[in-house]
C-alpha cells in the first residue's frame, strides 16, 4: 500500500512537471503567434534556433555554467529551509569582485591569479549572503526580505564600480576595464563561448551532492531543514544552520559570477548577469533541490534563454518573451494541485 | 514651493507625495497579510498598474480611465496570482516571485510590441494629475497647510483608503473574518465559509491598491521607465512589519521611508554623491530600520 503511494507520487511528480512544461511551452507558442508577425519563422527559431549551429550550442551550453552555481546555491539554502532571495545581487558582486581581483593584480600568474580572483568572489558573497543568515540568526530577521532588499543595493554598488572606479573611459559600453588575458579560461568549443568553467560547474554539483547528502554537516543541515526543533532536541547547534547554508549558497553565486567573468566577459559589464539569480531559484525548485538535478534543470532555462535570443535575432520578437515563459514554470512548478492532479480525480 | 518656507517644509511635503506608493502597497499587502499569506508580488502589481494605467490613459485619453483599466489590470494579475497560490496549490513564495519576473518580462514584452522600445516611454499628451483645490485660508495655515494641501488627488484619495482600510479591517465581520482567517483558517471553516475566498480578497485588494499606486507613479512622471516600480513594493512588505499590521501603523512606517527618500533626494542636490549610492540608500535604509526592528521584537520576547 505504502510503496504504490510512493510509486505514484513518483510518477505524479514527472507528469507534473511535464505538464508545468508544457504549459509553459503551449503558452511561448500562443504568445508567438500573437506577437510575431511571423510566427512560423519565430517559432522555428525559438524551438530549433539552439541547435541549428554549433556557435548557438556552444553559448547555450555556457549560459547553463552560472545557472548550475545558481541553481546550487539555492539548492543548499533550500535544503536548509532558509530562503535566499538576493542571488540577484550576490552573482553581479562576484563577476564585480573576481574583476576587481584581476584588475588588483595586473601581471600575476594567470593560474593563482585566477584562485584569487574566483576566492574573492566566494568570499564577498558568501559574506553577503552570510550576514542575512546571521541577522536571522541573531534576531530573528527575516531572511528572505533582507537577503533581497541587501542585493538590491549590492546591485547598485556594484553599478557604481563599473561606471566609477573601475570603470572603462574608453568604452561606450557600461563596463569596467578588461581583465588581462593570462585570466581568460580556455575555450572546449570554439567559435561559441563555451569554456572549462563548464568543467567546474558539473565538479560543483558533484561536491555539493556529496556535501548535502553524505556528509556529516549536510545530514545536520538537511534535519534543520526538515524540522529545526527536532533537531535542537537532538542536539543540533541549529544556529549554525541559519548561516552556513547562507554563506555556501552566497559563495556559490559569488563563483558562478566570477566564472562568467573569467570565461565569457572577461569584464564587469552593466547586467551582465541579470535574471540568473531568480532563475536559479525557479532550476532548483524543477530539480528539487537534489544538486544532481540542478544540472538538466539549468539546461532547460538556458534553451530557453538561447530560444528567445536566436528568435530575437534572427524574427521580430523581443527577448524578454523568456522572461514570461520562466515566470510560468515559476507559476506552475510548486503547483500541489497539478502535480497531484491524478489523486485529487480519484479521490472527488 | 513656496519660496519663504523653512528647508523643512518642502522636505516634509515631497515625503507625502513619496510615502504614497508605499502606503497603497502596504495597506492592499495588509489585506493579504492579515489572510495570512506573504504576498511578495505587490512589486510586479505596482509595475503593472504603472504600465497600463498610463499606457490605457494616453489609449482613451482620460486619466480617470486609464487609472481604473490601471487597476483592473493590476487585479486580474492579483488574481492570477491567487488562483494559482489558493486554487492550484502552489507555495505563495515562488508564485509571488512568478508575479513579478511575469509583470516584469510582460512590459517590456508589450512596450516593444506597442512602442518599438525597451526604454522610457514619454506620454507628453497625458495632463497632470489635478492637484486638490482647497480653499485659501486653508492654504495658508502657516505648516500644516504647506505639508497637507496642493498634492495631487490620489494622496487625497489614499488617506481615504486608509481610513475605509481601518474600519474594513476592525469594524466589519468581512474584517474579522479576514483576520480570523490569518490566525487560523480552521475557525473559519468550522463557520461554514471557505477562507480561500477571504484569502483571494485580500490580493484582489492587494491588486487594487498597487494599481493605484502604480497610477501615481508613471502619472506624475509622465512617461512609463522600466522596472519604474524599483523596490517599492519590497519596502511596502518591510513597511507592513514595522507598522505593526496595522492600517496607522504602515502610515507612520510608509512616511518614516518617504522622509528617509526625501532627504536623500535633497541631499542628492547638496553633496556630491554618486547617483548610484543614492538610489541604494531607500533600500539600506529599510534593511537598517528591519533590523532595528527585530532586535526591539527580540528584546521584548526574551524579557517576558
Amino acid at each position: 500500500m505504502k510503496e504504490r503511494r510512493n510509486l505514484g507520487e513518483l510518477f505524479t511528480g514527472f507528469t507534473g512537471l511535464a505538464l508545468t512544461l508544457l504549459l509553459s511551452f503551449g503558452l511561448v507558442i500562443v504568445l508567438i503567434f500573437l506577437l510575431s508577425g511571423t510566427p512560423v519563422r519565430t517559432l522555428y527559431f525559438f524551438f530549433v534556433g539552439a541547435f541549428t549551429n554549433s556557435y548557438y550550442l556552444g553559448n547555450m551550453l555556457n549560459v547553463a555554467v552560472p545557472l548550475v552555481f545558481t541553481g546550487l546555491g539555492i539548492s543548499v539554502a533550500f535544503k536548509a529551509a532558509v530562503f535566499n532571495l538576493g542571488g540577484e545581487g550576490q552573482i553581479y558582486a562576484g563577476g564585480c569582485a573576481a574583476t576587481a581581483v584581476c584588475l588588483a593584480l595586473p601581471a600575476a600568474n594567470g593560474f593563482l591569479g585566477g584562485l584569487s580572483a574566483l576566492a574573492g568572489a566566494a568570499v564577498l558573497s558568501g559574506a553577503i549572503a552570510g550576514l542575512s543568515g546571521f541577522l536571522r540568526m541573531k534576531w530573528n530577521t527575516d531572511e528572505m526580505i533582507s537577503s533581497f532588499l541587501l542585493s538590491a543595493a549590492v546591485v547598485l554598488a556594484v553599478n557604481y564600480f563599473i561606471t566609477g572606479p573601475l570603470g572603462d573611459p574608453k568604452n561606450n559600453l557600461l563596463s569596467t576595464l578588461a581583465i588581462g588575458p593570462q585570466y581568460g579560461l580556455s575555450g572546449i568549443f570554439p567559435p561559441s563561448k563555451l569554456n572549462i568553467s563548464a568543467f567546474f560547474a558539473l565538479a560543483a554539483a558533484l561536491l555539493m551532492f556529496f556535501f548535502i547528502y553524505k556528509s556529516h554537516a549536510g545530514y545536520e543541515m538537511r534535519m534543520c531543514g526538515l524540522n529545526r526543533e527536532f533537531s535542537r532536541y537532538g542536539g543540533i547547534n541549529v544556529s549554525k544552520y541559519f548561516v552556513l547554508p547562507m554563506i555556501i549558497s552566497g559563495a556559490l553565486h559569488g563563483l558562478g559570477g566570477g566564472l562568467m567573468v573569467l570565461g565569457t566577459y572577461r569584464a564587469t559589464i552593466e547586467g551582465f548577469s541579470f535574471g540568473m539569480g531568480w532563475n536559479g531559484i525557479a532550476v532548483a525548485l524543477i530539480a528539487k533541490n537534489n544538486p544532481l538535478g540542478v544540472i538538466p534543470a539549468a539546461f532547460l532555462f538556458a534553451y530557453l534563454d538561447a530560444g528567445a535570443k536566436a528568435a530575437m535575432i534572427n524574427s521580430d520578437v523581443t527577448f524578454e518573451i523568456a522572461a514570461i515563459a520562466q515566470s510560468f514554470i515559476f507559476y506552475l512548478v510548486t503547483a500541489r494541485a497539478l502535480y497531484a492532479f491524478t489523486r485529487i480525480r480519484s479521490r472527488a | 514651493m513656496t519660496g519663504y518656507s523653512p528647508f523643512a517644509i518642502p522636505l516634509v511635503h515631497s515625503a507625502v507625495d513619496i510615502m504614497t506608493p508605499f502606503l497603497l502597497a502596504g495597506i492592499g499587502g495588509l489585506f493579504t497579510e492579515l489572510a495570512g499569506m506573504l504576498n511578495i508580488a505587490l512589486e510586479g502589481l505596482i509595475l503593472t498598474g504603472a504600465f497600463f494605467s498610463i499606457v490605457c490613459a494616453a489609449a482613451t485619453g482620460s486619466l480617470f480611465l486609464g487609472m481604473l483599466l490601471g487597476i483592473l489590470c493590476s487585479m486580474a494579475l492579483a488574481w492570477l496570482f491567487g488562483a494559482v497560490t489558493l486554487y492550484l496549490r502552489a507555495n505563495v513564495f515562488i508564485t509571488g516571485l512568478a508575479t513579478n519576473l511575469f509583470a516584469s518580462g510582460f512590459t517590456v514584452v508589450l512596450a516593444f510590441q506597442l512602442f518599438k522600445t525597451k526604454g522610457v516611454i514619454q506620454f507628453p499628451g497625458i495632463p497632470r494629475l489635478p492637484a486638490l483645490v482647497v480653499p485659501a485660508f486653508l492654504q495658508k495655515v502657516p505648516v500644516v497647510g504647506d505639508v497637507l494641501f496642493g498634492h495631487n488627488v490620489i494622496v487625497y484619495v489614499t488617506w481615504a483608503i486608509v481610513l475605509l482600510s481601518a474600519i474594513v479591517i476592525y469594524r466589519t465581520p468581512f474584517g474579522l473574518r479576514l483576520r480570523g482567517t490569518g490566525l487560523n483558517a480552521a475557525t473559519i471553516v468550522t463557520l461554514g465559509l471557505n477562507p480561500r475566498r477571504y484569502q483571494m480578497a485580500g490580493i484582489l485588494i492587494s491588486g487594487l491598491t498597487c494599481g493605484l499606486a502604480g497610477a501615481m507613479l508613471t502619472m506624475e512622471l509622465g512617461a512609463f521607465v522600466p522596472e519604474i516600480s524599483s523596490g517599492r513594493g519590497w519596502i511596502a512588505l518591510v513597511a507592513i512589519y514595522l507598522g505593526n499590521k496595522t492600517p496607522w501603523g504602515i502610515f507612520i512606517a510608509s512616511f518614516v521611508f518617504g522622509l528617509a527618500e526625501s532627504v536623500s533626494n535633497y541631499a542628492q542636490g547638496a553633496v556630491k554623491v554618486p547617483v548610484d549610492f543614492i538610489l541604494a540608500l531607500p533600500y539600506v535604509f529599510t534593511v537598517i530600520a528591519m533590523i532595528v526592528y527585530s532586535i526591539f521584537r527580540h528584546a521584548r520576547s526574551s524579557r517576558s
